[in-house]
C-alpha cells in the first residue's frame, strides 16, 4: 500500500445533463492518535483533513474531515456532468501531504 | 421514586443496552449542544428533509456506512445546501466531518464510512443557502471500539 495513491471512478456511460455519482478512494491509515503500537509507542495523529473537488477548473465541493473517517477513505457524491472536461480531487492530509487524481468526464456519442 | 423510575425504564423493549444515557436526540449532552450553537447559532434545527441511513448494530467500530441523501431538498442556482455535518455524539471529536457542496452536485447523496467509539446517536445536519437547518438522526449501537 502506498499512502496517497488515489483512485477516482465515474460511469462508463455519461450523457450530457446526467447526474452521475463519482466513488473516490484515497490510501491512507487515518491515525486517530487514540492507538498505541504493539510495542506500547502511542501512533501519532495522522489523516486526511481536507478534500477538494474541482470540475472543469471549477470548484464544485469542499470536505473537512477528522481522524474519525475510516482508514483508506472512500466518498461517493453526485456530480451533474454539464460539461466534458477533467474532473480533480486533492486530498491533504494533517503533515501537509498532498495527493491528487483526476478523471476525465467524457460524453458519449451513441 | 429512584426504583420507581428504574423499573419503569424496565418494562420499555427499546434499544440494545447504553440507550438509558441519552435516549432523546433532541436533547444534546453539553459538547454537542456547544458545537451546534457554533454551527448555526439559535437557528432551529429541524427534524426533516434530510435522511441518514446507517446500521442499527455496527459490530466493527472502526468502519461504520454513512449514506446521507436530502432528494426533497431542491440543488438549484438560487436554492441549495449548502453543507452537511456530520456529528457522533460520543466520539473523541464529535464534529468528524463537514461536507460543503454547491448545486453543481445536482442533487445531496453523500456515502462514506466513519469510525465510532461507542453507542450513541449521530447527526445529519444540512444547512440551505437560505440558512434553513433540518437533521435526521441515527441510533447506532456500537460491538468494537473503533477510535482507542
Amino acid at each position: 500500500m502506498t499512502i496517497g495513491e488515489a483512485r477516482i471512478r465515474v460511469p462508463a456511460r455519461i450523457q450530457k445533463g446526467d447526474i452521475i455519482a463519482v466513488s473516490a478512494i484515497v490510501q491512507h491509515p487515518m491515525d486517530t492518535g487514540f492507538f498505541r503500537s504493539a510495542d506500547g509507542q502511542p501512533i501519532p495523529a495522522y489523516f486526511i483533513k481536507d478534500v477538494t473537488v474541482t470540475y472543469s477548473g471549477r470548484e464544485v465541493a469542499h470536505f473537512t474531515w477528522t481522524s474519525g473517517i475510516s482508514r483508506d477513505p472512500v466518498v461517493t457524491f453526485t456530480l451533474v456532468a454539464d460539461r466534458e472536461g477533467p474532473l480533480t480531487m486533492r486530498w491533504v492530509d494533517n503533515k501537509g501531504a498532498v495527493f491528487e487524481q483526476t478523471a476525465q468526464i467524457a460524453f458519449s456519442t451513441t | 421514586m429512584g426504583m420507581a423510575v428504574a423499573a419503569g425504564q424496565a418494562v420499555h423493549p427499546g434499544p440494545l443496552f447504553g440507550a438509558v444515557f441519552d435516549p432523546d436526540p433532541e436533547v444534546p449532552n453539553e459538547q454537542v449542544a456547544q458545537i451546534l450553537r457554533d454551527l448555526f447559532g439559535d437557528r432551529p434545527i429541524r427534524r426533516g428533509q434530510v435522511m441518514l441511513d446507517m446500521p442499527v448494530v455496527a459490530e466493527d467500530g472502526r468502519v461504520v456506512p454513512v449514506i446521507i441523501e436530502a432528494p426533497e431538498l431542491p440543488m438549484t442556482a438560487g436554492n441549495y445546501v449548502k453543507a452537511v455535518h456530520l456529528i457522533v455524539d460520543h466520539n473523541p471529536d464529535p464534529h468528524l466531518a463537514a461536507f460543503e457542496v454547491t448545486p453543481a452536485m445536482g442533487k445531496l447523496s453523500l456515502q462514506f464510512r466513519i469510525k465510532m467509539k461507542r453507542t450513541t446517536w449521530v447527526r445529519a445536519i444540512v444547512e440551505t443557502n437560505t440558512g434553513e437547518v433540518w437533521a435526521d438522526y441515527a441510533r447506532v449501537n456500537v460491538s468494537l471500539n473503533g477510535c482507542g
